[in-house]
């Protein structure tokens, strides 16, 4: 199943809150939606399951417009909040129900997932009694009891302790694993770099960057290397001496056995390797500089709102 | 369809297992059974209050020098049945010491033909003895008097009793036997309209503060959430309304039939009719104002904002109840105002009410007012759902009403594109 999000426009009045927004994923593969707070990724999110109508654009399912009553859609909200003095498996059951289930399905479902999430003993006590932490995996639990294909997810990870947060980065894992579309909104990036291939960065309303993370990384400049040896030391001016003008820098950590080198131009990074050994330095690691997720976000997100 | 069912059970089944709403339909329960057996209760205990411990009867004491001893007995005994009547000639200072010692119940001292001293151990504030003295002193006055133009005293008791009987001829509907009753459940309906129209909007308050509406929009209809909502309130107000009514007839049929005299059991009957019109414009009204009421209570982020939001709503609602109250005391429920009342909407569940009881209408008036009432129900049930659709995830402070239309206007375009 392929999703895709073409041209979507909103307006909140006066604002335009979301200037033709494309993005594509489908089943089996997780997508990162990423951009600073009020940047439209809960409108869009919104707007794919339905609860806004958007002002221009659509969002199709293998090419026709989504329907949302043949395609389960599972969407933790950023907002968390289920009934409060209701009882867990009761208000499971409800939303199951809503989602299409029968009852015995929706029983079932509910027990298993809670069984998943480690909440068995809790399963008849009031929500309002639990952790903050635990009532996220009661939530987490409503969001995939319909065992959704296209699983929409803001801000999954807050609130979690380690063990918890090891816990659904498993249950996740396995959704992908069983064919699942995961769209996936955060802020916490090592999360989405684990799970996500592809991005789309928002900034005010429109798609700043999108694509494939690896290809993203690699469209910015190859040039600058980072050696990793317990001869720092001696490298360092090896380098300056027997490369000085192919080399913009050259510098050894002051804190690590690190020289970052910066090349004049990129492709002389295997000439550097092949002189290195030939002189024999004892080289641990030898890659090129890659900017993080973060690193990513906050060039095309700074200023934009 | 299948989702309103789910969200109605839902809906119903909270209210209905909620305590509060348990614990409230006992304690009025409770009230019914009480009010409806303590008068019964009380009039037994009284009753036997009357004996004293030897279970003889009180005793009264008349002290007169100018009645004759007979005449005072019959006038007397006839109006204190209760008590044993002592005729005596003690003077006030003997009367005063009995009374005191308990020996007389109270005493009374004629003067003269048209004077008389009341004695009592404790004046209470409802007493009515000095009333009932004061009827016997004067009708023994007339007896004593047209004696001396020679009318007998059985000739004065047939005058003085002469009844004049009557009968009344109702064409079409009797306002005074309806009025009682009517008024009760005019009250009633208002009560259950504005306390089972604030259920709904608690509910959408609830479920919108504890952040639980972000996941149940994404599961639900905005259409099928509210009419879901308001139908399963409504349910579990009727069911609410019907054990209270039933705990009604029952325990004022029990109990009260045996006390409450014929005379005023006449003005008090309840005729099935009447009641099933209760319920139905009860279930007309709660549908308008709940759906008003779900609606404006979106907007709220929480409890503290409900009232600001809905007090326009339950002001309309009380002025309308006024309205009725007015008409009914008034004698204006004939009026071309009430006929228009019970034909516009908002006013037409408690208005075709008063009307169709209290007045002689026809069925198709009834079936032409609840027909409007269904249209417009179903109007403001699209026009509820289409509000709590902006409203339900929006924050901070309520928005303003023109722009609720404004953003009603943006929502239709969207819709048409």
């Amino acid at each position: 199943m392929k999703i895709e999000v073409k041209n979507l426009k909103k307006r909140f009045g006066e604002k335009e809150v979301l200037r033709d927004i494309s993005f594509s994923t489908e089943s089996g593969k997780a997508l990162g939606l990423l951009g600073r707070n009020g940047a439209g990724k809960t409108t869009t999110i919104r707007i794919i399951m339905g609860v806004f109508y958007q002002d221009g654009g659509e969002v199709l399912s293998d090419g026709k417009p989504l329907n949302r009553e043949q395609i389960q859609i599972g969407y933790l909200p950023e907002e968390r909040g289920l009934y409060p003095k209701k009882p867990i498996t009761e208000q499971l059951i409800y939303f199951g129900l809503l989602k299409g289930l029968s009852k015995q399905q929706a029983r079932d479902s509910a027990k298993k997932w809670l069984e998943r999430m480690g909440m068995n003993e809790y399963k008849d006590k009031k929500l309002e009694t639990l952790s903050k932490g635990n009532q996220q995996k009661i939530q987490l639990a409503a969001t995939l009891l319909c065992n959704p294909k296209l699983i929409i997810l803001d801000e999954p990870f807050s609130g979690l302790d380690p063990v918890n947060a090891m816990l659904l980065k498993d249950v996740i894992r396995e959704m992908i694993d069983n064919g699942s579309a995961v769209i996936f909104s955060s802020h916490q990036m090592n999360y989405i770099e684990e799970f996500c291939e592809d991005i789309v960065i928002l900034n005010a309303g429109q798609i700043a960057v999108s694509g494939n993370i690896s290809e993203i990384k690699r469209s910015y400049p190859r040039n600058i290397i980072r050696i990793s040896s317990v001869q720092a030391d001696k490298i360092t001016p090896f380098i300056i001496r027997s490369a000085g003008d192919e080399i913009e820098s050259a510098e050894k950590d002051s804190k690590s056995d690190i020289v970052t080198v910066k090349l004049k131009n990129a492709e002389y990074k295997n000439s550097l390797m092949q002189s290195l050994l030939q002189e024999g330095f004892d080289i641990d690691c030898f890659k090129v500089k890659e900017p993080s997720l973060n690193d990513i976000f906050v060039q095309y997100t700074e200023g934009g709102i | 369809m299948k989702n309103i069912i789910k969200i109605l059970k839902f809906e119903y089944l909270s209210c209905v297992k909620n305590k509060a709403f348990i614990i409230i339909t006992v304690f009025l329960m409770g009230i019914m059974l009480l009010s409806a057996f303590l008068p019964a209760l009380l009039m037994g205990l009284l009753s036997e209050d009357k004996d004293d411990e030897n279970g003889q009867k009180p005793v009264i004491s008349i002290s007169s020098e100018v009645y004759d001893k007979a005449l005072i007995k019959s006038e007397f005994e006839s109006l204190f049945t209760e008590t044993e009547i002592k005729v005596t000639k003690e003077s006030i200072n003997e009367l005063t010491k009995k009374v005191d010692s308990g020996d007389y119940e109270f005493a009374v001292k004629i003067d003269n033909e048209l004077k008389f001293t009341y004695i009592t151990a404790n004046n209470s504030l409802f007493s009515e003895d000095y009333q009932t003295i004061s009827d016997a002193v004067k009708s023994m006055y007339t007896v004593k008097t047209l004696d001396k133009y020679g009318i007998s005293q059985a000739e004065t008791d047939k005058i003085m009793n002469t009844k004049v009987t009557f009968e009344t001829v109702t064409t079409g509907t009797d306002q005074s036997k309806n009025y009682l009753p009517v008024y009760l459940l005019m009250c009633v309906l208002f009560i259950a309209i504005t306390t089972y129209g604030q259920l709904v909007s608690q509910s959408v308050v609830s479920e919108k503060n504890s952040r639980a509406m972000e996941f149940l929009i994404t599961c639900a209809k905005p259409t099928h959430l509210m009419f879901g909502k308001v139908i399963g309130s409504g349910l579990a107000g009727l069911t609410q309304l019907t054990v209270l009514l039933l705990t009604a007839f029952v325990s004022f049929g029990t109990f009260s039939s045996s006390i409450i005299p014929a005379e005023i059991s006449e003005y008090i009957q309840l005729p099935v009719s009447t009641v099933l019109l209760a319920l139905l414009f009860f279930i007309l009204g709660y549908f308008m104002f709940s759906f008003i009421l779900g609606a404006l209570a979106s907007f709220a982020s929480k409890s503290e904002d409900l009232n600001t939001l809905t007090a326009p709503v339950i002001t309309l609602l009380t002025s309308i109840y006024m309205i009725m109250v007015f008409m009914c005391t008034g004698d204006m429920v004939d009026s071309t105002f009430m006929t228009v009342l019970s034909y516009f909407p908002i006013s037409a569940p408690m208005a075709m009410f008063v009307r169709a009881t209290m007045t002689d209408i026809s069925v198709w008036e009834i079936a032409l007012s609840a027909i409007v009432q269904i249209i417009t129900i179903y109007l403001l049930g699209m026009l509820a759902a289409a509000i709590y659709k902006i409203g339900v995830l929006m924050y901070g402070n309520p928005p303003k009403f023109g722009e609720i239309i404004k953003m009603l206007k943006m929502q239709h375009k969207a819709n048409q594109k």
